[in-house]
């Protein structure tokens, strides 16, 4: 096994694992500090692939900024494992049914797909790096850029509609 | 391009106009000269596509296609939103003190409305539907202090942003199913060979994600908590301009009909079709609350309006048009009625028809249409609807069941009628002044003229670009 390949399954099983955890926790604090774990190994999985840029980016933006505005919530709820709510049995029983038929599809789907000659370029390349990003970003991608700015104003627009004093 | 320029603009000159204009008359007026401006804009570039010359041209790689198809959707949702505010513009200042800000969310939709109808990325999809739902979380909450309209609100932000999610991962799918790896409808919706599994989830995923924007059937359960907890203002806009352009966006997506995957996706919608028939029509029966039938009324006009999707001919791409225009000029008049009736349910409708004839005669008119009786623009959307699946020749068991639901429905709505005319009620103050009656009398000749000659908007619409 090579050292990429070691990686690769060291940070899968590193993925999987928090994100069981954060479904598994019953302290929504802790649930907040294994999703932290679970962006740092996809983080890993996105410099594996070459995009340097995203990696740092959603590190940056979902492991920095997110994440403490999620803490901050958590903790001005004063939420923790005797505050959860008693879940109905049988809405439990439908969700386990409902994800694992979603689960079932998707790795039928994965199984047989015709990815093996598409493996992403390691050792070598700097598609990932921010010049690349951003020439793609600005030639070809430029119409979806500038026009999420319309997104992101109406939601500016929106919090301060919600959060204004009457 | 037009549209969605000046919508985004007009989104920000409404922005500034609540801190600039402190007189309430004006931001309203500023908004109704918006909404008709951007309705000509959208009408001049029609017209300017047809000589071939463009108020406005810009490269967008191929992101964004503006047919004729697209515009006409455009200029129906324009016209039901001037008509929808020259109706509400005074419901929706009472909603709170922000009216230029709701004016403002508003316009941003329309931009949406206008992405969501020219796309021809899938990128672009996704944002149009973002830029189209996101003012809309808002706007249901919007009334602060009503509890109903925050659970509804919530509701309706957490299940969006998760179907909002799944969409994305769709489109993930797709993208990594298509060879050369392409956002392209052109290039995904063509089909490469046989299928392949990553491709049929992509599109599954895809499909839940639009069904639940139109609110059919397994994914509709937000419809009736969402309209009935929203400002009724609001609810009219977003049972009417909304569901339809996230009815063009669906029926864009099909329309290059996917290959040899056709023959599955299509029974899926058929499906879906007839479920949202059944479920929508037979809870409508049970309601108690005008506007909580209506917003079933709403989910069974979507199974309707889904035949479209099924029929990949010219027709279907004219009756989905027609039937929007339809729907949306009797759905803005209904809720501009039921907006100023103090009691919501049917009891509040009773004895109308003595008190105030006028507005229990156009509600008749707008229901008679919304059941599909001739005479009225529902009827011949309805037909075209049919006679675009019929068609395809496939699926006869569906045009059967659609008829059969479409007979269910007369009873609710006849049920509103009833009450109106045959029974007695208490007395009651509406504040309808004449301006408002002139303007639904309008509403209802725009329904007959539909009605009567229901080419006269398409082809009125396409001689401009002919």
């Amino acid at each position: 096994m090579s050292t990429t390949q070691i990686l690769f399954w060291f940070l899968s099983v590193l993925a999987i694992f928090s994100a069981i955890m954060v479904v598994a926790s019953k302290n929504p604090i802790h649930s907040v500090l294994w999703l932290i774990a679970v962006f740092f190994a996809i983080s890993g999985h996105y410099i594996l692939l070459n995009a340097q840029f995203l990696a740092i980016v959603n590190l940056i933006v979902y492991a920095g900024a997110i994440m403490v505005l999620f803490l901050f919530v958590i903790m001005l709820m004063n939420m923790n494992a005797d505050t959860e709510p008693q879940k109905n049995k049988w809405l439990k029983i439908a969700g386990v049914i409902a994800g694992g038929s979603l689960l079932l599809v998707f790795v039928a789907a994965l199984k047989n797909a015709d990815l093996k000659n598409q493996l992403a370029q390691v050792n070598h390349g700097d598609i990932g790096l921010i010049s690349n990003l951003g020439m793609e970003l600005f030639h070809n991608y430029v119409v979806p850029f500038e026009i999420s700015s319309v997104l992101f104003l109406s939601a500016m627009v929106g919090a301060v509609v919600i959060g204004k004093k009457e | 391009m037009n549209a969605i320029i000046f919508s985004a603009i007009w989104g920000v000159v409404m922005m500034f106009s609540s801190a600039f204009l402190k007189n309430k008359n004006a931001i309203r007026l500023l908004a109704i000269t918006g909404a008709a401006l951007l309705l000509a804009l959208n009408i001049l570039e029609l017209y300017q596509a047809s000589q071939g010359v463009h108020f406005l041209s810009i490269d967008t790689k191929g992101m964004l296609a503006f047919e004729t198809f697209g515009m006409l959707a455009n200029t129906v949702a324009f016209a039901s939103t001037l008509l929808f505010l020259l109706f509400s513009a005074k419901d929706i200042e009472e909603v709170g003190p922000n009216s230029g800000d709701y004016f403002a969310l508003i316009f941003f939709v329309l931009c949406g409305v206008a992405l969501v109808t020219s796309y021809n990325n899938l990128l672009m999809l996704f944002i149009g539907i973002e830029v189209l739902s996101i003012p809309l979380y808002i706007l249901t909450g919007s009334s602060k202090r009503n509890l109903k309209g925050n659970e509804a609100a919530l509701k309706y932000f957490l299940m969006g942003s998760f179907s909002t999610g799944l969409m994305l991962l769709g489109i993930a799918f797709l993208y990594g199913a298509s060879p050369t790896g392409s956002f392209f409808i052109d290039d995904i919706g063509i089909g490469h060979g046989p299928v392949s599994p990553l491709f049929v989830v992509g599109l599954l995923l895809l499909i839940a994600a639009l069904s639940f924007k139109v609110s059919a059937a397994p994914f509709h359960f937000w419809t009736p908590d969402v309209y009935d907890g929203a400002p009724t203002p609001f609810t009219s806009f977003m049972a009417t301009v909304v569901k339809g352009a996230a009815f063009i966006a669906f029926i864009r997506l099909f329309a290059d009909s996917f290959g040899e995957a056709q023959a599955q996706w299509q029974l899926i919608i058929a499906i879906i079709a007839a479920a949202t028939l059944f479920i929508g029509n037979i809870t409508a029966v049970f309601q108690q609350s005008v506007k909580r039938m209506l917003a079933y009324s709403s989910i069974a006009q979507v199974g309707f309006m889904l035949l479209a999707i099924l029929s990949l001919k010219q027709i279907a791409q004219d009756g989905i048009i027609l039937y929007i225009a339809a729907y949306s000029l009797a759905t803005i008049g209904i809720f501009a009625v039921l907006g100023r009736l103090k009691d919501q349910t049917y009891e509040g409708f009773n004895g109308l028809a003595k008190q105030h004839p006028v507005l229990a005669f156009v509600s008749t008119i707008f229901l008679l249409s919304l059941a599909g009786i001739p005479l009225t623009a529902g009827f011949f959307a309805k037909y075209y609807m049919l006679t675009a699946l019929l068609q395809t020749g496939k699926f006869l068991w569906l045009a059967i069941f659609a008829v059969l639901c479409a007979a269910v429905s007369v009873y609710y709505y006849f049920r509103v009628i009833q009450a109106m005319y045959f029974k007695e009620g208490v007395e009651q103050e509406i504040d309808a002044s004449a301006g408002f009656k002139n303007l639904l009398i309008i509403d209802v000749i725009l329904i007959i003229l539909l009605g009567i000659f229901p080419q006269v908007l398409i082809n009125a619409l396409s001689i401009l670009y002919l």
